[in-house]
C-alpha cells in the first residue's frame, strides 16, 4: 500500500509539471482574431496574415502598458495552418485560430481561381469555425488589417462583433459566415454574398440617396477609416462583381434566409421630386415566393410578394402625406413602385450578367424535381434562373406617420 | 424488498436510448449520405421497418418461452449446438462492429478536441474507463444511464433549438435525394444501424418484470428512431447535400456552428460534455452486453472478469483501420451491410424452427 | 475457596461472568473493595451502618461522582438508619431497587452510577438508583443551525436525547431499545425505532452489528458509526450524523432507525440515502417554492464545490476555445507573470483554503477573527500583487471554498472536498474527457453504494414509490406515501385527498 501511494504521488507530480499531449497554458498561445488572404508572388502560395490580440491591453492588471492592442503579421505559405507555424519564427507563442472572428480577402485573391483551394483547406481544420465571417476588402488584407485603426474599441474582437452586427441589422452588408459561403458554392446554384470593405478611399460621389455606395466612397470625416458597405458577389467560388448597399439591402429582403432588422430609407418624394422622403422600413413577414415550373421546357415562372409596412420618419418637402388622402395614395404608389423598380434592375443584371440569382431562390423550384440527378440536370444556374420569367410585387400594408399628425407649414413659419 | 432485480421500464428506456441514440452523432449520417444525399434523413425509417419485424418477432418468442434470456432461446430453439453457433455469429459481428464503432467515436475526440493526442492513448483512457464502469454491473449501469438520459438530452434539445434559426426546410427537396430506388436499397442495407436492439434481449429475464423488458425496448426504440430522424432531418435542412457527404461529423459541425449570443460564440465543449458521457455509457452498455453473450455462449456464468480481456480485444480491432476516412467508408459501411441480413434472418428462423417443433402452439 | 484462590493469585480486577455472590455480606463487601481498589481510588466510597429494622450491619457502595448525594441521603441512608419494617424493599423509599446476584451486576450498577448494598445475613445484595451524571444543558445547534424551525439540539446524555425525542413523537410505538456494547467498559446503547414501521431486515442488521463488535470500549456515536458501517475505505458516508432531534423524528417516522448514545451530542441514522445527506431539515419548514429555492441553490453549490475548479483546469489548459475572447484575454493577461503551471495556481489556492478551514475550527476562539483576516490578505491580496497566482484562481478558489458550506451535512462535506482535488487532477490529465471519465466512475461508484441494503441514489434509481422528497421536494399535501425502499409498512402516510 505504501510503494503504491508513492506511486501514485510520482505520477501525480509528473502530471502536474508536464501535463498531456494537448495541455497548453494560456499564457503560451496567441489569439488570432482576424486572417487576411492575399495573393502570394508565386502561383500557387498565398499570402496569409493574422491579426493577434494582445491579451495585455484593456485588462486592468497590467494598466499602463505600452503595447499595442493587436500584432498584424503577414507570412507566405501553402494553408493557413502550416502557415502558423512558420510564423513561429517571429512569434514568440503557438498562433491559435479558435477565436477568429473574421476571415479577409483581397479582392485580387478573390476573383482568381486559386481561392477555392485555399479557403477549402481552412475548413478543414477544425479551429475555424462555420460561423466565421467573410469580408473582401478592395486593397490587399494585409493592408486592410493594418490600416483598420479603431479608436474606441482597442481590443480588435470587439471591434468586429460590434461592427458587423450593427452593420447587418441595417441591411447594407449580407451575414456572410463560412457555413454559408459553403453551402451556396457547393449547392452550385445561386450566388454567395460576402461583406465588401475596405479602408481606402475612392472618388466620393454624391449620389443623394444613402445607401447606394460601396465601401470607400461613403464621404466621411473623422473616425475609422475603414468602411464596411455593400457586397461582393461570389458565383461558384470566384468574385464576379459588387453590389452596392442599396442592392444588398434588397437581396436581404428578397432572401428568407437573411435577417434583417431596421432599413432607414429614403424614397423619392413623388410630388416635390426635388425631395426624399425618409422612412423605417420594416418587413414582418418573409417574402413569399411562388414558383411554377414547366418540366417539359424546363421553365420557371416566378412570382414574388413581398409585403412590407413603413413608418415615415421625415418628409423635408413638407408635403402634407399624413392626412391628405390623395397624397397617400400618390405616395404609396410610388415607394411600391420604386422598389419595385430597383430590385427588377437588380434582377436583370443577376439574369443577363452573373447568370445566377443572389437570393438563394433556387430552393424553392427543389421541390419540383424527384431526384438530384434530375434536379442537377434541370441546372438552375444555366439554365432555370436566367431564363425565368420574374415578377416583382411589394405590397405597402401600413403607412405610419409618427407621432406627429403632420409637418408644420413652412409657409406659415416663414410668414 | 431487497430482490436483486430492481431495474425497471425506465431505466430499460434509458439503456435503448443511450446505447442507439448516440448514433445520431456520430459517422452513421455521413455513411448514409454518401449514398443518397439529401434523402438520407428518411433512411433511418427504412433501416428501422426492415429490423423492426424480426425485433418483434424476436419479443414475441422471448414472451412464448418465458424467463430465457437470447441464447437460451436460441439454445431451446435450435438446439445447443446450433445456438451456440448462431449466438456466435451474433457476438462476433456485434463485436467487430463496437470495434469500429469505438475506433470511429476516438476519431471524433482526437480530430476535434485533442489534436496532439496519440489514437491509442485515447482509446486505451477510453476502454480504461469503460471497463471499470461495465465492472459495475448491469444495475448500475441501469442506474447511471437512467439519471444521465435527462441532461443528455436536455443537452440535445438546446443544441437543437440554438439551430433552428439555421434550418432552411426546403433543403429536403428533391425529396429523393439521389434516387429513390438508391434511398432504397441503403436504407434496407443498413437496417444494421439498429442491431444493438437485438444485444439488448440478452438482459430479457434481468428486469424486474419481463413486461418491462418490452415496454421499455420498444418505447426506447421508437424514441430513438424519431430522435435519430429529427437530427438526420436538421443535417439534411442545415448542410445541404453537398456539403453533408463532405462533413464526417455532422453532429460537432452543429456544436461548433452554434452560439449563444455574442458572448458565447464557442460553446461546443458545453455539448461535448455530455456527448461524451453519453458516448461512455454506449460503450459501458455494449461491452457489458456483449461480454454477457459471450459469457452466455461458453457457459460462464461469472462474466464480468472477461470484461478487460474483450475490452483490449476491442482496442486491437479499433486500431486495425489506418485512418478513419478507411474506418468509416470501408470497414463499416461494408460490415454494417453483411451484418443486415444476420439480424434480419434469425428471428424469422428461430419463429420457423419453433413453429414446425410445434412449440408455438403448446404455451 | 478455590475460586478465591485463583482470583487472588492472579489478582484479576474483572470476576468472570456470573460470578454469584458469597453469602456473607462481609466477605462480599472485601471483595467488591479490592474490585474497585477501595482507598486508591478516590470518588469510591464504601459506607457502614447499622439498619434500624434487622438491627444488622450494612454496606454501601457507590462512586461519589455520578451519584446524588441527597438522594442517597434521603432515600437510602435515612430509611435504612430510621424505619421499621419487615424487608428492605420496605424500608428503601427509592423509585427504583434490583437485586443483585452476581458480581458482574454489582460492578454493573456501580458503574452505572447506582448504590449497591450488602446487608449481614442477606444472599442478595442491591442496587439502588440514584445516578446524577453531568452533562451540558440542551443547547442550539450549532452545527445545523437554522432560520426557521425548532433549535433544541442533543446532548451529551443519552436519557436526555431519547426525551427529546419523545417529545417530537408521542407514539406509543416509538421503541427505545437498549443494548449494550463495549468488552470491558459497557456503554448502553439505544436504538429507537417506530415499531410498526421499521423495516425489520435492517433492524435486525443493524442489531447483529452492534452484537458483533469485539472491541474494549465504545465511548460515542461518532465511534459506533465507523465500528458498523459496511464500507469504511468508501470516500461516501453510509450513515447520517445530526444533532437535530427533530431531525431525527422526521426520518423516525418514516421507518428509520435511530442510534443514541451517552457521550454524544448527536444520533446516527440509518439506512440513508444520498439525498439525505443533501437534505436541510429547514427544507421542509420554509414553504414549499422557499424550501425548493434552497435546494436548488444547494445542488449548485454541490455542483460548484465539486466541479469549478476542475473546469476551470479543463477549459484553460485544454478547451479555450470554450471561453469567451475578453475572458480568455484577461485571464491570459494575468497569467502572464505567473510562475506556475496553472493546475498548480489552482491546487496551491485550493489547498490553502483547506487550511484555512482546518485552522478555523482548531484555533481557539479569541484568534479566530484575526487569523481570517491574515489568512485572507496574504492569500488573496499579497499573492495577487507578488504575482504568485492570478486573480482569477482566487475567484475560483473561493467560491469552490464558499460553495462547499452549502452542502451542511459533516461526512458529505468531506466526499464533496476529496472529490474535488480527484476531479483537479483528472481534468489536468486529459481535460474534459477524464474529467468526465473521472465523473462517471465516481457516479458509478456512488450509484453501486448500498447503505444497509438501500440504494444509495434510491428512490430515483433504483425507482421506488416515496414521498418524493428528491432533489426537489413535493407540497406537503401531496406527499401521500412513506418512502417504499425503507419500509415496507404502512406505506400511505396521508389519504388520497
Amino acid at each position: 500500500m505504501k510503494n503504491f501511494c508513492k506511486i501514485i504521488f510520482i505520477f501525480i507530480l509528473f502530471i502536474l509539471l508536464t501535463g498531456c499531449y494537448d495541455k497548453a497554458e494560456l499564457e503560451q498561445q496567441s489569439y488570432v482574431i482576424a486572417i487576411g488572404l492575399d495573393k502570394g508572388e508565386k502561383e500557387g502560395t498565398f499570402s496569409f496574415t493574422f491579426q493577434i490580440a494582445n491579451p495585455e491591453v484593456g485588462s486592468t492588471l497590467s494598466a499602463g502598458s505600452d503595447e499595442e492592442a493587436e500584432e498584424t503579421i503577414s507570412i507566405t505559405g501553402n494553408d493557413i495552418v502550416t502557415a502558423t507555424n512558420t510564423a513561429n519564427s517571429f512569434v514568440t507563442k503557438r498562433i491559435v485560430l479558435d477565436q477568429t472572428k473574421v476571415i479577409v480577402v483581397s479582392e485580387e485573391l478573390a476573383r482568381s481561381e486559386d481561392f477555392l483551394r485555399v479557403i477549402q483547406s481552412a475548413s478543414r481544420t477544425p479551429q475555424i469555425r462555420r460561423g466565421v465571417e467573410m469580408i473582401v476588402s478592395k486593397e490587399k488584407a494585409s493592408d486592410f488589417l493594418n490600416n483598420n485603426d479603431p479608436k474606441m474599441e482597442q481590443r480588435p474582437h470587439k471591434y468586429y462583433q460590434y461592427m458587423l452586427n450593427r452593420a447587418k441589422q441595417t441591411g447594407i452588408i449580407p451575414e456572410a459566415d463560412l457555413h454559408r459561403f459553403f453551402q451556396i458554392t457547393e449547392g452550385d446554384a445561386d450566388l454567395f454574398l460576402a461583406i465588401y470593405a475596405t479602408t481606402e478611399k475612392a472618388e466620393t460621389e454624391d449620389t443623394g440617396t444613402e445607401d447606394e455606395y460601396i465601401a470607400g466612397q461613403i464621404p466621411q470625416e473623422g473616425g475609422n477609416v475603414t468602411q464596411f458597405m455593400g457586397s461582393a458577389v461570389f458565383k461558384e467560388g470566384m468574385l464576379i462583381d459588387i453590389i452596392d448597399g442599396q442592392e444588398t439591402r434588397i437581396c436581404n429582403t428578397l432572401d428568407k434566409t437573411m435577417g434583417m432588422e431596421e432599413l432607414l430609407s429614403t424614397y423619392p418624394d413623388p410630388i416635390a421630386p426635388k425631395y426624399r422622403i425618409s422612412a423605417d422600413y420594416s418587413q414582418k413577414e418573409e417574402p413569399v415566393i411562388d414558383v411554377s415550373y414547366n418540366k417539359k421546357t424546363n421553365h420557371a415562372k416566378i412570382s414574388v410578394t413581398v409585403s412590407f409596412n413603413l413608418e415615415i420618419l421625415a418628409i423635408p418637402s413638407m408635403i402634407d402625406y399624413a392626412q391628405n388622402e390623395k397624397n397617400q395614395k400618390i405616395l404609396r404608389k410610388s415607394i411600391e413602385k420604386n422598389l419595385e423598380n430597383k430590385t427588377k434592375e437588380l434582377i436583370q443584371i443577376s439574369q443577363e450578367e452573373y447568370g445566377s440569382d443572389p437570393f438563394y431562390w433556387s430552393l424553392y423550384i427543389r421541390k419540383f424535381f424527384k431526384d438530384i440527378p434530375a434536379y442537377e440536370k434541370g441546372d438552375w444556374n444555366k439554365k432555370i434562373f436566367p431564363n425565368a420569367e420574374i415578377d416583382v410585387n411589394f405590397v405597402l400594408k401600413r403607412l405610419d406617420f409618427g407621432k406627429m399628425l403632420n409637418d408644420s407649414n413652412l409657409n406659415d413659419v416663414r410668414d | 424488498m431487497h430482490d436483486k432485480k430492481t431495474l425497471k421500464a425506465s431505466e430499460m428506456f434509458a439503456m435503448v436510448t443511450m446505447l442507439v441514440g448516440m448514433k445520431l452523432t456520430d459517422t452513421t449520417a455521413t455513411l448514409y449520405a454518401q449514398k443518397s444525399q439529401n434523402a438520407f434523413w428518411v433512411m433511418p425509417i427504412i433501416s428501422f421497418l426492415v429490423i423492426l419485424p424480426s425485433f418483434l418477432l424476436l419479443l414475441f418468442l422471448l414472451k412464448k418461452y418465458q424467463d430465457k434470456n437470447l441464447v437460451e432461446l436460441l439454445e431451446s430453439i435450435l438446439g445447443s449446438v446450433m445456438g451456440k453457433l448462431l449466438g456466435f455469429f451474433i457476438f462476433i459481428s456485434s463485436f467487430l462492429l463496437i470495434g469500429l464503432d469505438s475506433r470511429s467515436h476516438i476519431e471524433q475526440i482526437k480530430l476535434l478536441y485533442f489534436p496532439a493526442s496519440p489514437n491509442t492513448v485515447i482509446f486505451f483512457l477510453l476502454l480504461c474507463i469503460v471497463f471499470l464502469g461495465a465492472k459495475k454491473g448491469f444495475e448500475v449501469i441501469g442506474f447511471a444511464s437512467k439519471i444521465s438520459l435527462p441532461f443528455v438530452k436536455i443537452s440535445v434539445l438546446i443544441l437543437a433549438i440554438l439551430i433552428m434559426g439555421e434550418v432552411v426546410w426546403q433543403r429536403i427537396f428533391p425529396i429523393f435525394g439521389s434516387g429513390l430506388t438508391i434511398v432504397l436499397t441503403e436504407g434496407v442495407l443498413k437496417g444494421s444501424i439498429f442491431s444493438e436492439f437485438f444485444l439488448l434481449t440478452i438482459a430479457y429475464t434481468s428486469l424486474r418484470k419481463t413486461a418491462d423488458f418490452r415496454i421499455g425496448a420498444l418505447f426506447g426504440a421508437f424514441f430513438v428512431l424519431f430522435e435519430i430522424v429529427f437530427f438526420f432531418f436538421v443535417y439534411t435542412t442545415v448542410f445541404d447535400y453537398n456539403s453533408i457527404e463532405k462533413i464526417s461529423f455532422p453532429f460537432h459541425d452543429l456544436t461548433q456552428f452554434v452560439s449563444l449570443g455574442d458572448y458565447f460564440t464557442n460553446i461546443e465543449t458545453f455539448f461535448m460534455v455530455f456527448w461524451l458521457l453519453a458516448g461512455f455509457l454506449r460503450f459501458i452498455i455494449y461491452i457489458y452486453l456483449l461480454t454477457w453473450i459471450f459469457g452466455a455462449i461458453f457457459n460462464i456464468s461469472e462474466f464480468e472478469p472477461l470484461l478487460l480481456p474483450l475490452s483490449f480485444i476491442t482496442l486491437v480491432i479499433g486500431m486495425i483501420p489506418d485512418n478513419s476516412v478507411v474506418n468509416e467508408t470501408v470497414y463499416r459501411d461494408t460490415l454494417l451491410n453483411y451484418v443486415t441480413p444476420l439480424y434480419v434472418i434469425f428471428p424469422i428462423l428461430l419463429w420457423g424452427v419453433a413453429l414446425a417443433r410445434g412449440d408455438l402452439k403448446k404455451q | 475457596m478455590a475460586r478465591l484462590l485463583h482470583s487472588q493469585k492472579s489478582n484479576k480486577k474483572t470476576p468472570a461472568k456470573k460470578e454469584t455472590l458469597y453469602k456473607d455480606a462481609k466477605q462480599n463487601a472485601e471483595e467488591i473493595k479490592r474490585l474497585f481498589s477501595h482507598g486508591t481510588n478516590e470518588d469510591f466510597i464504601s459506607r457502614e451502618l447499622i439498619a434500624a429494622f434487622n438491627k444488622k450491619k450494612v454496606y454501601l457502595f457507590f462512586y461519589s461522582s455520578i451519584v446524588n448525594s441527597n438522594s442517597i441521603e434521603e432515600f437510602v441512608i435515612k430509611p435504612l438508619l430510621e424505619e421499621e419494617g419487615e424487608s428492605v424493599s420496605d424500608v428503601i423509599t427509592n423509585k427504583d431497587i434490583t437485586q443483585i446476584s452476581d458480581y458482574q451486576q454489582a460492578i454493573e450498577n456501580i458503574n452505572n452510577g447506582k448504590v449497591i448494598i450488602f446487608i449481614d445475613g442477606d444472599d442478595n445484595g442491591y442496587g439502588m438508583e440514584v445516578s446524577q451524571f453531568q452533562h451540558r444543558a440542551i443547547g442550539k445547534a450549532e452545527n445545523e443551525s437554522v432560520i426557521k424551525g425548532p433549535k433544541e439540539a442533543f446532548t451529551e446524555s443519552l436519557y436526555v436525547n431519547m426525551s427529546l425525542v419523545r417529545k417530537q413523537i408521542r407514539d406509543k410505538q416509538l421503541i427505545t431499545e437498549l443494548t449494550s456494547i463495549g468488552e470491558r467498559a459497557k456503554q448502553s446503547v439505544i436504538l429507537v425505532y417506530v415499531d410498526d414501521l421499521v423495516n425489520d431486515e435492517v433492524l435486525e442488521n443493524v442489531k447483529n452489528r452492534i452484537k458483533n463488535i469485539e472491541i474494549d470500549t465504545v465511548r460515542n456515536v461518532e465511534l459506533l458509526e465507523q465500528l458498523i458501517e459496511e464500507r469504511p475505505n468508501s470516500i461516501f458516508p453510509s450513515i447520517l450524523y445530526t444533532e437535530r432531534p427533530d431531525n431525527a423524528a422526521a426520518y423516525l417516522e418514516n421507518g428509520y432507525i435511530v442510534i443514541l448514545m451517552d457521550n454524544s451530542a448527536a444520533c446516527l441514522i440509518l439506512p440513508v440515502t444520498f439525498w439525505d445527506f443533501f437534505h436541510n431539515p429547514e427544507d421542509r419548514y420554509t414553504r414549499y417554492i422557499f424550501g425548493n429555492l434552497t435546494r436548488l441553490i444547494r445542488f449548485l453549490g454541490l455542483f460548484l464545490t465539486t466541479m469549478i475548479s476542475a473546469i476551470y483546469v479543463a477549459l484553460a489548459n485544454f478547451h479555450s476555445e470554450m471561453i469567451p475572447p475578453d475572458l480568455l484575454l484577461a485571464i491570459t493577461a494575468a497569467r502572464e507573470r505567473v510562475p506556475f503551471p496553472l493546475i498548480m495556481e489552482i491546487l496551491i489556492m485550493e489547498i490553502a483554503f483547506e487550511l484555512i478551514r482546518e485552522a478555523g475550527i482548531r484555533i481557539p476562539n479569541p484568534l479566530g477573527p484575526t487569523i481570517g483576516i491574515v489568512g485572507a490578505l496574504i492569500l488573496g491580496q499579497a499573492a495577487v500583487e507578488a504575482n504568485v497566482i492570478s486573480p482569477i484562481i482566487v475567484i475560483v478558489a473561493a467560491i469552490s471554498g464558499l460553495s462547499s458550506f452549502a452542502i451542511s451535512d459533516v461526512s458529505l462535506n468531506y466526499s464533496v472536498r476529496i472529490s474535488r482535488f480527484i476531479f483537479i487532477l483528472a481534468a489536468g490529465f486529459m481535460g474534459m474527457f477524464s474529467l468526465i471519465g473521472v465523473f462517471l466512475l465516481l457516479f458509478m461508484y456512488a450509484a453501486s453504494l448500498k447503505s444497509f441494503g438501500i440504494p444509495f441514489f434510491a428512490p430515483v434509481a433504483p425507482n421506488y414509490k416515496s414521498q418524493g422528497d428528491t432533489l426537489f421536494r413535493k407540497v406537503l399535501r401531496a406527499e401521500i406515501w412513506r418512502p417504499t425502499y425503507v419500509t415496507q409498512k404502512d406505506i400511505q402516510k396521508k389519504k388520497k385527498n
